[in-house]
């Protein structure tokens, strides 16, 4: 408990009177102001985390040993990770900077270290893949990376090249310097694009003029002098990283998809030769139509040169197994693979084998080995991969081979799925893990209450308006009782049911959750997640467990999609199923479509969807319901027509009455135009309001009105005299808030206008000057939250505007915004926040009596739990005693941050994306989930416990101390019975 | 009046009607820094330091740490032997810290000139321009792991006795039932050497006690209430005194020696 801090202090002088406020007030203020700080025991028990990734980029495992459990991915989130191959579970994981300047551009793996380049050849790293720590890194020259490889000096692996646009250096792989770095000739016109070393003295940069020639440049290793260069005409050749290799002996093989040929080259030969032509006909090898054939080959040790067996892929499921022969200008094909999704090449120890994915049925994908050197297939080595019916196609095998005792080989393999999916999976086809990365990722969410059990939804329905008309008194009265018998029997089965379990083994009793099991429990704390992830996979998460329990990946989900995910009906509504629209808008046409489902079940639904030929601007829901209790959607196209979904006769009739009622806002933050419109009854619009905000001077970046399921439960607050200060509850109030478009630090600044959606006035506006973004802000009650950068005194402020009526309320039984005359007063303040924030959210309950707090989340990871109080705008800066009766907390600058506050303790959640929160079934509870790279699901309790027993209450102790009294009354009882008596006798 | 419910109506309507989505178009994306400041080409130089867990082995903690500069703007990280080095970043002022789930470190601010120059200094977001000189290259010297959790309020038996309310009402009645169990009332040698006991407490006899008065308006008889006043009035004399509480005494056991002093003692509180 934190008191001292908010003590204040009195002087001596206090009166009696004083004192007891004093008292009281402490302990009012600790009452409201614990913030549901986690105790040690409860870890685990309410929340959980999942950490993910990303999409796999490269992925290697440690040694080729069958008892090596170490694996290590580098994902376009910047992250550079190591897994527990046997469980899935992440050993560490390294979160560098998002965007270009932290993406990695390869990962090689050398014994122990691992090598990164990062930032398009910003920097070279070098980590310790034992412990996760970095070895060195070294800053690079400016260019942007093209390749790297291993150099080996007499057999051992020292150097690593790096080639740049117009430069390669050396470093040395065991302190990063550098060992030489040369500028490449010719590279306004050369696009080098490969780096070659085969344990030479030399090694090759190989450069493309586009559709002219090819440039060989052999440079030293001991000095980067060039020893030979050379250019080899190539007019069919336009870019050697998609279609050549290195096979065999350096020799550089191409394939042309225009001659439909390959071309062999041998890199290190002294002359000029020409490219030697072979026709793919030669070998009875036909490409798909239309499909770039793909060459794929493998260099097992960099010290050594490349395997003269490669795979070509002709199609997009046929693969054929091709030996260069010793001559370097011969082919000799070992095995034609159709149909074959994937294939991939394996080493260990002086092993090479191939492994091919071929498609066994509608379910299922074979896996199996192939023999490089002659093409056989190896006996006992088919593994199979389970094809999920809503999941991805299977899009990379990462092979992982070792020596099994016998000395066969024996493997692993990692499959990864379009949906970015990472399933783990040993011999004999066991799979061992499943990772869903897609959740790397999550745009949206929304969490739906659980359905109600087959008894609960009779109880439920025996209380409906139309049963008590239909029936009279005494079939009620049966149909109670019999309801109640249903009850009971449930209850003796559930007793039943845990006296049976009681007896068995713990480790056999299975708590598995599916969805067939679901149901709501009694405060409605369970609830399912409804994830939308940016890949266009969605997940349905029991939040209690975190266990997926349906997942469902829509294919032709473009790359830049924006998604938002609407409840049009929830499961209060049996037997109708529960309703989720999800609408996806292509960011580059914006055209929508929708994709309708079953939250529960994640199956879709066949509802016939509207046409919608236009690009969407706004959608909005309504609370009009039609006959089948689904809330109405509206979808306004860039001609400001409506289409209404579902647009039955019902709906239309509903629409055209209320019509005139109907508001909605559009933004044009490229314009600065904020535009308020109104339905007519033939569902076009009119505009009734506009404003704009030049975009020479500022920018909207952000616009927030308040979330719909919000409740206020006082209308406003008592102040010390006894008085009440009116809240400004205007229901239809947005916040803007833009940005200027001059970055100087002396004139830049924020601005933050709350602005009627009804009537386009503009209640408020505050100007922050020398400030700037990113700004994070909270939209609620009567109240803004707002947090920018000062670049005057470089630190992050928070700063609160509340709005009030006044003591007197206009018009308290309903709010309009046609009409209320009075302008509300605004309060406002500023606190130093000692940290950048990277989201905020404010905590949510079902009927809005428990104090609010704001959920931080912080680039560490944490999630503070700061109550709104220490945001008041009433805060004084003397205390009185009215304030002190009203338990303000006097004004204070710097805004503390205690790490009791962390709901997530060291539960970190990476990349703070976005928090959602959640009212549950009872009011001291708000559920809240916090999502980015990874997922925390929790529950907290703004204003402690005080609608339910704490999950420590103990029991044991009221239970003995009621049995002690019971006791002894009954022995007192008997021992005054006995002296009675005995004084009778006497 | 109909026309004032059917605005109110209207009004309701408004207030439901109203459904402030968000808008659809490329707002989603949030706030996005807008740094153009920032060179590529220009000086860039890089902050050095090392981080320190007295009494832990670097390789148990550095996986999970990481070095931020300003929030997220550069990051670096830990190498093997628990050093740092934060490359790439531009002349200004920065906030640099540690970050580690599991121990605390202070954050430090460092400033860079355009010349390159460096120099580490306390973070004080109050007053921004206060110089308080650190080492640099950094030395940051974790405090001990974090604090996330709350102490239970356990209930122990001890704990209850030990409240001081409970050890001011237990031990007094463990007195008035155990002692006089343990000492011989009937002996009057001891008796006497309580009386002279009785005495040396109470070190000013001429005071009126307040208990003594108490009982004797308590014991509500005329006479004795004649006798209390007389007993106040000739309070010069100890004797009288003496015997008056004698009295008293005799009728019973001592027990009323302890009534008084516990009586005493919570008046003169």
């Amino acid at each position: 408990m934190y008191r001292p801090s908010l003590v204040v202090t009195f002087t001596k002088k206090s009166s009696v009177k004083m004192a007891k406020l004093t008292s009281l007030f402490v302990i009012l203020l600790s009452f409201f102001c614990i913030s549901e700080a986690v105790f040690e025991d409860q870890v685990g028990k309410f929340d959980w985390r999942q950490q993910y990734v990303g999409k796999t980029l490269f992925a290697h495992f440690e040694s080729n040993t069958q008892s090596s459990k170490k694996m290590f991915v580098a994902t376009d989130k910047n992250i550079f990770a190591s897994f527990n191959s046997r469980t899935g579970d992440l050993l560490w994981r390294h979160v560098d900077k998002t965007g270009p300047e932290g993406s990695i551009d390869i990962l090689l793996l050398h014994g122990q270290d691992a090598l990164m380049v990062v930032g398009d050849g910003r920097l070279l790293r070098s980590w310790d893949t034992n412990i996760g720590g970095l070895n060195w890194e070294a800053v690079l020259d400016t260019g942007s990376f093209q390749a790297a490889c291993f150099v080996a000096i007499q057999d051992t692996v020292k150097l690593v090249a790096v080639l740049k646009k117009a430069a390669i250096s050396l470093h040395y792989l065991s302190n990063g310097h550098q060992k030489w770095v040369e500028n490449l000739p010719d590279s306004d016109a050369v696009q080098y694009q490969a780096v070659y070393s085969g344990g030479e003295e030399e090694v090759y940069v190989l450069g493309v003029v586009p559709n002219s020639h090819l440039t060989i440049i052999a440079y030293s290793l001991e000095d980067g002098e060039i020893i030979k260069q050379r250019s080899v005409e190539a007019s069919w050749l336009s870019s050697i990283e998609s279609s050549c290799v290195v096979v065999g002996q350096g020799v550089l093989m191409c394939v042309d998809p225009a001659t439909l040929a390959l071309y062999t080259l041998p890199i290190q030969a002294e002359e000029t030769p020409e490219f030697s032509q072979i026709l793919l006909q030669s070998l009875d090898l036909e490409v798909f139509p239309g499909f770039q054939p793909v060459l794929v080959s493998s260099q097992p040790h960099p010290a050594r040169s490349p395997l003269s067996e490669f795979f070509l892929q002709l199609g997009p499921d046929h693969h054929v197994l091709l030996q260069l022969n010793a001559d370097g200008y011969t082919i000799a094909p070992l095995r034609d693979f159709q149909p074959a999704f994937l294939v991939s090449f394996a080493t260990t120890g002086k092993k090479t084998v191939a492994a091919v994915m071929t498609p066994k049925n509608e379910t299922a994908c074979a896996i199996n080995l192939f023999s490089v050197d002659s093409g056989r297939r190896l006996l006992d080595t088919t593994v199979l991969f389970p094809l999920e019916p809503n999941g991805g196609k299977p899009h990379t095998l990462y092979v992982h081979a070792f020596l099994k005792k016998d000395d066969s080989v024996g493997y692993r393999v990692l499959v990864q799925t379009q949906d970015h999916a990472l399933t783990f999976i040993q011999q004999p086809g066991r799979v061992v893990w499943t990772r869903e990365e897609a959740l790397a990722d999550v745009v949206t969410m929304e969490m739906v209450d659980l359905p109600l059990t087959g008894t609960q939804a009779e109880l439920e329905g025996e209380f409906g308006k139309k049963a008590a008309i239909q029936d009279g008194l005494f079939p009620m009265v049966l149909k109670r009782l019999s309801s109640q018998v249903t009850l009971l029997q449930a209850w003796l089965a559930h007793l039943w049911k845990l006296f049976y379990e009681a007896r068995k083994p713990r480790s056999q009793v299975k708590n598995e959750v599916t969805i067939e099991t679901l149901s709501r429990d009694e405060f409605n704390l369970q609830k399912m997640m409804v994830m939308v992830t940016a890949s266009g996979k969605l997940f349905g998460i029991d939040s209690k467990s975190g266990s997926i329990l349906w997942k469902h990946y829509l294919e032709n989900v473009q790359p830049n999609a924006a998604f938002k995910l609407i409840v049009q009906r929830t499961t209060a509504h049996f037997p109708h199923p529960p309703q989720c629209t999800l609408l996806i808008k292509d960011k580059d046409t914006g055209l929508a479509t929708l994709h309708v489902f079953n939250p529960i079940f994640g199956r879709k639904s066949h509802i016939a969807l509207p046409a919608l030929p236009r690009p969407i601007l706004q959608s909005l829901l309504l609370p009009v319901i039609d006959q089948d209790y689904a809330k109405v959607l509206l979808l306004v196209d860039d001609q400001y027509k409506v289409t209404a979904f579902p647009s039955t006769k019902n709906v239309l009739q509903q629409l055209q009455e209320m019509a005139s009622s109907i508001f909605f806002y559009l933004i044009r933050s490229d314009q600065g135009n904020l535009s308020g419109f109104r339905l007519r009854k033939d569902l076009s619009t009119e505009r009734i309001w506009e404003v704009v905000l030049p975009t020479e001077v500022q920018k909207i970046v952000a616009v927030k009105g308040k979330r719909p399921n919000e409740h206020v439960h006082s209308q406003g607050r008592v102040m010390g005299d006894r008085s009440v200060l009116y809240k400004y509850l205007n229901p239809n109030l947005l916040a803007v808030v833009t940005e200027s478009t001059d970055t100087h630090p002396e004139r830049a600044f924020v601005g933050v206008f709350l602005v009627d959606g009804v009537t386009g006035r503009i209640i408020h506006e505050a100007v922050q000057r020398k400030a700037r973004g990113p700004v994070h802000f909270v939209h609620s009650e009567n109240w803004v939250v707002y947090e920018y950068w000062n670049t005057k005194s470089r630190r992050n402020e928070f700063s609160v505007l509340e709005l009030f009526e006044g003591t007197e309320l206009y018009n308290s039984t309903v709010f309009s915004s046609l009409d209320r005359p009075h302008l509300p007063q605004v309060l406002q303040q500023t606190y130093i926040f000692p940290s950048p924030i990277t989201t905020m959210e404010a905590t949510l309950t079902e009927k809005g009596i428990t104090s609010r707090h704001l959920l931080v989340g912080l680039p560490s990871g944490a999630i503070l739990s700061l109550p709104k109080m220490f945001l008041d705008p009433r805060r004084p800066e003397v205390v009185t005693e009215h304030s002190r009766e009203e338990n303000l907390i006097p004004y204070a600058p710097e805004m503390p941050i205690r790490t009791e506050w962390f709901i997530n303790y060291n539960q970190t959640v990476a990349r703070v994306k976005g928090i959602y929160t959640a009212p549950s079934g009872l009011e001291s509870t708000c559920l809240v989930v916090a999502y980015g790279l990874d997922i925390y699901q929790t529950r907290v309790y703004p204003s402690k416990q005080f609608d339910v027993l704490k999950d420590d209450y103990d029991y044991v102790l009221i239970s003995s101390v009621l049995f002690a009294l019971f006791f002894a009354t009954m022995i007192s009882k008997r021992l005054a019975q006995v002296k009675l008596l005995n004084r009778a006798w006497r | 009046m109909w026309l004032h419910v059917r605005l109110s109506e209207v009004c309701l309507f408004l207030q439901a009607m109203f459904i402030l989505a968000c808008c659809f178009s490329d707002m989603e994306s949030g706030p996005i820094a807008t740094s153009g400041s920032v060179q590529p080409n220009g000086d860039r130089f890089k902050i050095e330091g090392r981080a320190i867990v007295p009494g832990v082995k670097t390789q148990d903690w550095i996986s999970s740490a990481r070095v931020t500069v300003e929030g997220e703007e550069y990051i670096g990280f830990l190498r093997t032997d628990g050093s740092f080095v934060v490359n790439d970043v531009p002349s200004g002022s920065y906030v640099v810290e540690v970050i580690s789930p599991g121990y605390k470190f202070e954050a430090v601010r460092v400033d860079i000139t355009s010349k390159g120059k460096m120099r580490a200094r306390l973070v004080n977001f109050i007053k921004t321009s206060e110089v308080i000189r650190q080492p640099y290259p950094l030395q940051l010297r974790s405090s001990g792991p974090h604090t996330y959790f709350m102490k239970r309020e356990t209930w122990g038996w001890t704990d209850f006795l030990m409240n001081p309310m409970v050890m001011m009402m237990v031990l007094p009645l463990l007195i008035i039932v155990l002692l006089p169990k343990v000492v011989n009332t009937n002996d009057p040698e001891m008796r006497k050497e309580m009386e002279q006991s009785m005495n040396m407490l109470n070190p000013n006899p001429e005071l009126p006690d307040v208990s003594e008065f108490m009982t004797k308006l308590f014991s509500g008889s005329k006479s004795s209430s004649s006798k209390a006043i007389g007993g106040s009035k000739a309070s010069g004399r100890p004797a009288v005194k003496r015997r008056n509480y004698c009295n008293w005494s005799c009728h019973g056991n001592y027990n009323t020696i302890f009534f008084k002093r516990a009586f005493s003692f919570v008046f003169c509180k």
